[in-house]
């Protein structure tokens, strides 16, 4: 009996030594904040990551930007359409031919400690992006000369050259930071802003416990939201890295909303969950394939062709996406609805057309194997994307009935992105992330000069150069999309790309607490937008 | 006595700078660097190259390690890429979690795994033995997440008797916090002593048996010693010896094991810090976290070492 005593004595001194460890952990909310009144209608929303960064001009990632988003205005927002609308700017215009940019403000936006948001705070925040290279805005910002604020309600980009989606890239990417905050802080790129933070959004973060949870109050002025506040008091993060565990919560009702989109293959398990409410919206991106044009064979616009139509987009949407994507024809989406070009439609499907295509071109099987003797190509791809995993080997199995070989290629994604960035690869499988507006996507993805890091063709084509910038210097909005369009066309028939889909994403929330969500297109911001939390109200 | 601890505290220093060496090296042989994952498009070469120098990432490598090992010895962890933190503060802020989770599951292991082992010891060839034997061998085969997930999908969501996910409500205060500490470490700590319980017992199991075979546990019980007595006082003295090893090594294991269960339980430990570090190339984080881990198996080694000669007389220093 003794000796029993004397383990269930270890046993519990162990337990309260572990706990005694623990206990620093406890109750460390970095802030005040706690306990939640009973008139409050707290918003729970699972992330998938702490945040790494709380300066908005210096953060690249995703997950940090949904709570960022609500805390600073953007000079405009997406909506739903992926057009960009009004947001802490009421309108914008081009002067001097098109080398001045002009925003006119909102007056009744409000930091959360009072002060107006007025155009010194657009000004600074650009020209503070621009000093230090911060995010991924500087290089948005690259055309501008400088920025001035003639009054409290206007901002002035001065261009050196006329750059037409300007306005709306700056507009949308770029965060306004409180100058009176942030000027003191010094040097912006070693700014952390991790506590005592000043928003303009519909919510402000008031606390922080790493790992767990980030707590957002409602700011009491924000005039984009009916009433002139946010209905809901308080947003909560709540962070579970595991998508799975994330389901699982919220169908618990540990949370609200899941900020990341439901995986298709478990959109499932909502079905007979008649509280839960999936909201679906199209992608900014596109899946594709592109073809290295260093590489001799794929230079030949007849091999590319050929290629194009030993896809099978079709079999691809229904059995990677289940039947939940769209197809493409150009390098434009079609969720840019005002650049539709109908009369463009994708290669056929025709593996034996194909086939013909390159015996007419003057490729040869020589040696009788069912495979054109020069046409072999290595696909690469990031294997921890399962779909483009999965395309790859379908795309491997209808080119070999065209005549044409393909090795399998996916690799770890660092590996792949290496590979990627230093062109080491016949052909590219993989998925844009985002693309907000088509000049943008143009320019990084054809022009010779590469800016963006991302021509995957590796193209030098002095007259797709010549067609980019053309239409990057064109103002009038009509004369603009038919030159979009052209390009589009021109990409179609040089196959420099095969697009094989833009996938939906699907948004879960629980519809019987909360209602009023407004998405937007792609996984970037969903439904978790300033706008979008500013609209949500209560279910009575 | 004094030769054998400098000695052993010797070979850790050492085992712990192959350690840090290795890792340094290792995370740089990567593919990519920390930019390669930030965003893909918009960020110009130029700016890649200007984070880079920033990270310290554009000198030469024995460069690096010279200025890291330097500043390790100050006890400088260095600055996480992503987070812009000490990483110090940012493993510091997490490790109390990974204590209570992983220290919980060592004791719990213990605390079962030893009856397990003695009752299957002591009903040899017997039911009891074969079923608590088929339990340790497919415990054995278990893997972290899958356990977890099934956990979390019938403890939590279908019975709803445990929270999904985390570590406390936040909310609480007081001797309410500590309930709902407790109660959000119930399914954690569940699937990792399910994982680890296994080798513990069969291990204990097969030296028990040993041990009952022993001339003076025959002494015993001629010295007419009650069954129980011989068996957990004579017999589990002996019979735990190379358990305790066992349990030292196994620590590594059980750490390594909070990666999987920290993510999937959303529970902020360092095991869950690892899992995103990795995911960011966040080399200072990946290895500072590396190094606490690499010092935590070694120091728990070396003690082990130590307990064993002072719990085995036949072992003299």
């Amino acid at each position: 009996m003794a000796v029993k005593g004397r383990w269930r004595l270890a046993v519990a001194l162990g337990v309260v030594a572990t706990l005694g460890v623990s206990g620093c952990g406890l109750n460390e909310d970095n802030n005040s904040s706690s306990g939640n009144s009973s008139s409050e209608t707290v918003l729970r929303i699972g992330t998938t990551t702490d945040v790494s960064n709380f300066n908005p001009l210096q953060s690249l990632s995703k997950t940090d930007s949904w709570i960022l988003n609500a805390m600073y205005p953007h000079l405009l927002r997406i909506d739903e359409n992926a057009q960009k609308a009004p947001e802490l700017a009421k309108e914008y215009r081009y002067e001097d031919d098109g080398k001045t940019a002009v925003f006119v403000l909102r007056d009744d936006f409000k930091w959360s400690d009072g002060k107006p948001v007025v155009a010194d705070d657009v000004k600074f925040s650009a020209e503070k992006i621009m000093e230090y290279k911060l995010g991924n805005v500087a290089a948005k910002l690259t055309w501008v000369e400088s920025v001035e604020a003639p009054d409290a309600t206007t901002v002035k980009f001065k261009l050196s050259q006329p750059y037409a989606p300007f306005a709306e890239g700056v507009g949308f990417w770029m965060a306004v930071v409180p100058k009176h905050i942030f000027e003191p802080a010094g040097d912006l790129s070693k700014f952390a802003n991790d506590s005592n933070w000043v928003g303009a959004g519909p919510f402000v973060l008031d606390s922080v416990t790493k790992g767990q949870r980030y707590v957002m109050k409602r700011n009491e002025h924000y005039p984009l939201a009916p009433g002139g506040k946010a209905a809901v008091s308080q947003v909560e993060y709540r962070v579970y890295p595991d998508v799975n565990t994330m389901m699982l919560a919220l169908r618990n009702g540990d949370i609200d909303l899941m900020g990341t989109p439901v995986p298709i293959s478990a959109a499932k398990t909502f079905e007979g969950d008649d509280k839960i409410k999936l909201e679906k919206v199209g992608a900014l991106g596109f899946a594709h394939l592109t073809y290295n044009m260093k590489n001799k064979y794929l230079a030949d616009q007849q091999v590319r062709q050929a290629l194009s139509m030993a896809v099978d987009t079709k079999a691809i949407i229904s059995a990677v996406l289940q039947g939940d994507g769209q197809q493409m024809a150009g390098p434009i989406s079609p969720i840019f609805s005002e650049y539709d070009n109908t009369e463009l439609q994708p290669y056929p499907f025709d593996p034996e057309g194909a086939k013909a295509k390159l015996s007419a071109a003057g490729y040869k099987d020589g040696n009788n194997d069912g495979f054109f003797d020069e046409l072999s190509f290595g696909v690469a791809c990031d294997q921890s994307n399962a779909n483009i995993t999965r395309v790859v080997q379908l795309f491997r199995e209808s080119a070999a009935k065209a005549g044409i070989k393909l090795e399998n290629e996916c690799v770890e994604r660092n590996t792949f992105l290496t590979r990627t960035k230093n062109g080491e690869y016949d052909i590219d499988a993989s998925q844009w992330g985002v693309f907000d507006n088509p000049m943008d996507q143009l320019r990084s993805t054809y022009l010779s000069s590469n800016p963006g890091g991302i021509n995957y063709n590796l193209l030098e084509s002095a007259e797709m150069d010549a067609l980019i910038n053309d239409a990057a210097g064109t103002t009038d909005p009509e004369e603009f999309k038919t030159k979009i369009k052209n390009i589009d066309k021109v990409v179609h028939e040089q196959a420099y790309l095969t697009p094989l889909y833009v996938e939906n994403f699907q948004f879960a929330y629980n519809a019987s607490k909360f209602t009023g969500f407004v998405a937007s297109p792609s996984d970037l911001l969903g439904m978790v937008t300033a706008y979008s939390l500013a609209q949500v109200t209560p279910v009575k | 006595m004094l030769r054998f601890v400098l000695s052993r505290a010797l070979k850790a220093v050492l085992t712990v700078w192959i350690a840090i060496t290795s890792t340094f090296f290792l995370l740089r042989l990567l593919p990519g660097d920390p930019t390669t994952l930030m965003v893909e498009g918009d960020m110009t070469p130029e700016m890649q190259a200007a984070l880079l120098k920033t990270y310290g990432l554009d000198r030469p490598l024995w460069e690096q390690y010279v200025s890291y090992l330097r500043e390790l010895i100050q006890g400088n962890l260095g600055i996480s890429f992503r987070q812009i933190q000490p990483v110090t503060d940012i493993i510091l802020d997490r490790l109390p979690w990974t204590l209570l989770l992983a220290g919980s599951a060592f004791v719990l292991t213990i605390a079962v795994g030893i009856p397990i082992g003695v009752t299957a010891a002591v009903n040899r060839g017997k039911w009891l033995d074969r079923a608590l034997q088929g339990f340790g061998i497919s415990a054995n085969a278990l893997f972290v997440p899958s356990v977890a997930i099934l956990l979390l999908v019938f403890f939590g969501a279908q019975l709803g008797w445990f929270p999904i996910g985390g570590a406390i409500d936040p909310d609480t205060r007081g001797l309410g916090a500590y309930l709902s500490l407790a109660h959000h470490l119930v399914l954690p700590v569940l699937s990792l002593v399910l994982v680890q319980l296994g080798p513990y017992a069969l291990t204990l199991r097969t030296n028990m048996i040993e041990v009952l075979g022993e001339d003076y546990i025959r002494a015993a019980q001629a010295r007419g010693l009650s069954a129980r007595r011989r068996v957990w006082k004579h017999g589990l003295r002996n019979a735990i010896l190379p358990a305790l090893t066992l349990m030292g090594l196994q620590l590594g294991t059980l750490v390594g094991g909070a990666v999987l269960t920290e993510t999937v339980f959303a529970y902020p430990g360092v095991g869950r810090l690892i899992y995103e570090a990795v995911g960011q190339q966040d080399y200072p984080v990946i290895q500072g976290a590396f190094i606490m881990l690499a010092v935590t198996v070694v120091f728990a080694n070396a003690l082990t070492d130590m307990l064993y000669a002072v719990l085995n007389p036949r072992i003299r220093l």
